[in-house]
């Protein structure tokens, strides 16, 4: 349970408000590499953290984004002619470079300099991993680049994909720190979906629907240990990543790419969930390429031609009540990634949290509200660069694997839950 | 025409979520198990709470009256007052049982309060708070001592998340 205040303390993001400020600190995902694929390609309106943005490639390549709208008459720059380094906006000829600057103003004098006192706001936009990321905060502020390892490796070995999410980005983040609702939710995936199923540790999962949990605080976020009973008096444990502020991993199962997510705000009533899979050593297979394009594991298959997920709630969510009747999905919508955006979407815009009833097991939730609060004051009151910021809290993976039932999994998998080039995930 | 399963999700029909109380009150305990951790719990315990009770130590007698642990053994809880309170009569009357450690301290009375709750069929939350000059071998050996107890084990960064984690669960 959340206070009012508390509640919107955490789910506003936009200029100006606390947690707007936290995010404003951080490199995040604003758009596949896809989506600008070649110089002079079509700009892409872009809205992050409550802002009306443009991205573009000009003609040498240079990233862009920026203010949408025309600084001359408000028009938006969705409509401008991408040419020779520059937007040029369709109504009087203005043009933009990918700072933002004014370079032509046809109407004035080139001599009189008039354009060189025209900005519109801009921001970074860098490419790693497939995935165009941005910097919304201070230029002086601004962090080294993303280390996580999903957009270090080689581009053979990594896949992202995005969609849209019509919920606050709090309720969506939370569901990717809740594992224990996977025994539930995703049950009937564990066996059948190409990307999850096969694992040994599976069986785990299936068996033991009460999963006793662990919290531990972390560099740049958290740990968050999930055991259940095994065999030869072991624990078998998985172990979620929460990096600060909106990035989770999902625990790997057997030889399978890893995956997880980022929770990326577009307003306060949307966000992006960001999926990633990757392998640390070795390429995609064609065959899990296609699965994940083909919407299977954490994404989504989509209405052509846009983000938004094919299964959405115009449609119900493709709801089917006979496979729910007859155990092939818990919940009658297929799909991990649309199991968890139906659910998330179902609470509502901006899920009300003075209402909630949560239970000792939601600590990772509880825990992580607090610690987004604490850094977010700190950094609002005391200017605290808050943790995550530093890549080196990047450099964190997911684990999941049998260790004795004395041992620590903070201890025993230490090794486990940092990245390494060159070294396989640990995994069952 | 836009389906219920959007409608109901507008901000507009999100009003429309009805209002009344959803829950009852809980019965939370919150026990100290060693003096560092009582300091802890004491400060926690100044701030507005819907009833939930607070201990500060566990004592023991050889009484051996309804309520013993099963060992011989009577367990006593000392409340901010100073008084003593039954351990299983109030692990029996709770709805989850939170106790608090510094990593490194005595931690063996957990197991005293686990008995009582597995007796009543209560959940234990084990909260670990390090201090400053704790070390990783002194956390590891708070933890594995509480791990076999709590369905929960965290290791908390101090009274702050104490407060915040009993405010989340309604305490």
């Amino acid at each position: 349970m959340l206070k009012k205040e508390q509640n919107e303390y955490l789910t506003q993001t936009g200029p100006g408000t606390p947690m707007g400020e936290l995010f404003r600190c951080y490199w995040m995902p604003a758009l596949l590499s896809e989506e600008l694929p070649e110089p002079d390609c079509a700009p892409v309106r872009v809205k992050l953290l409550g802002e009306r943005l443009l991205a573009f490639r000009d003609s040498e390549g240079r990233l862009g984004l920026i203010d949408e709208f025309c600084a001359h008459r408000g028009v938006s720059l969705w409509f401008a002619r991408n040419e020779e380094c520059g937007l040029r906006c369709p109504y009087h000829g203005w043009k933009f470079d990918v700072n933002g600057q004014c370079v032509d103003v046809p109407s004035e004098p080139a001599e009189s300099g008039y354009a060189k006192k025209v900005k519109l706001k801009a921001y970074p936009l860098i490419e790693k991993g497939g995935v165009l990321w941005t910097y919304m905060g201070p230029p002086e502020k601004q962090p080294p680049e993303p280390e996580f390892e999903f957009c270090t490796v080689p581009l053979n070995q990594t896949f992202s994909s995005k969609r849209i999410q019509e919920s606050n980005w709090l309720q969506a983040m939370e569901g990717g720190i809740d594992s224990s609702h996977v025994s539930f939710l995703h049950r009937g995936d564990l066996a059948n979906d190409p990307l999850f199923k096969g694992a040994a540790g599976n069986k785990y999962n299936l068996g033991d629907l009460s999963p006793v949990f662990e919290i531990a605080e972390s560099d740049g976020g958290l740990l968050i240990g999930a055991r259940r009973n095994a065999e030869d008096e072991q624990y078998y444990w998985r172990i979620t990543p929460w990096v600060m502020p909106c990035y989770t991993g999902v625990p790997p199962r057997g030889d399978h790419p890893m995956h997880g997510h980022f929770w990326v705000p577009i307003d306060d009533e949307s966000c992006w969930a960001w999926s990633y899979d990757y392998h640390p050593t070795r390429p995609l297979t064609d065959g899990e390429v296609a699965a994940m394009k083909d919407g299977k594991g954490i994404h989504v298959k989509y209405v052509p031609g846009t983000y938004r997920p094919l299964a959405n709630k115009d449609n119900d969510y493709l709801m089917n009540r006979e496979a729910q009747k007859a155990g092939r999905t818990f919940s009658g919508i297929e799909g991990i990634g649309m199991q968890d955006a139906s659910l998330q979407e179902s609470m509502g815009p901006i899920c009300d949290r003075t209402k909630e009833n949560l239970v000792g097991t939601d600590n990772g939730i509880i825990m992580a509200r607090h610690r987004l609060m604490r850094a977010a004051k700190a950094l609002v009151e005391k200017g605290v660069i808050p943790p995550g910021v530093n890549p080196e809290h990047h450099k964190v993976r997911q684990a999941a694997l049998l260790l004795p039932r004395a041992a620590n999994y903070t201890e025993g998998a230490k090794e486990a839950l940092i990245a390494k080039k060159g070294v396989r995930q640990t995994s069952v | 025409m836009q389906s219920e399963t959007a409608r109901v999700t507008t901000a507009r029909e999100s009003s429309y979520r009805v209002q009344y109380p959803n829950s009852k009150r809980r019965d939370v305990k919150v026990v100290a198990l060693d003096a560092l951790s009582a300091s802890l719990v004491d400060e926690v315990s100044r701030e507005p709470w819907n009833g939930a009770k607070f201990f500060t130590s566990l004592s023991f007698s050889t009484d051996s009256a309804p309520g013993t642990t099963g060992e011989g053994l009577k367990a006593w809880l000392k409340d901010l007052a100073g008084a003593a309170n039954d351990l299983v009569e109030e692990v029996a009357s709770s709805d989850f049982v939170v106790v608090v450690t510094s990593a490194g301290e005595d931690a063996r009375a957990v197991s005293l309060i686990a008995d009582a709750c597995a007796l009543h069929n209560k959940s234990l939350v084990a909260l670990v708070v390090p201090g400053p000059e704790t070390t990783d071998a002194q956390i590891s050996e708070s933890m594995t001592h509480l791990r076999p107890f709590a369905r929960m084990l965290v290791i908390a960064s101090g009274a702050d998340y104490i407060s915040a984690m009993l405010t989340a669960l309604r305490a």
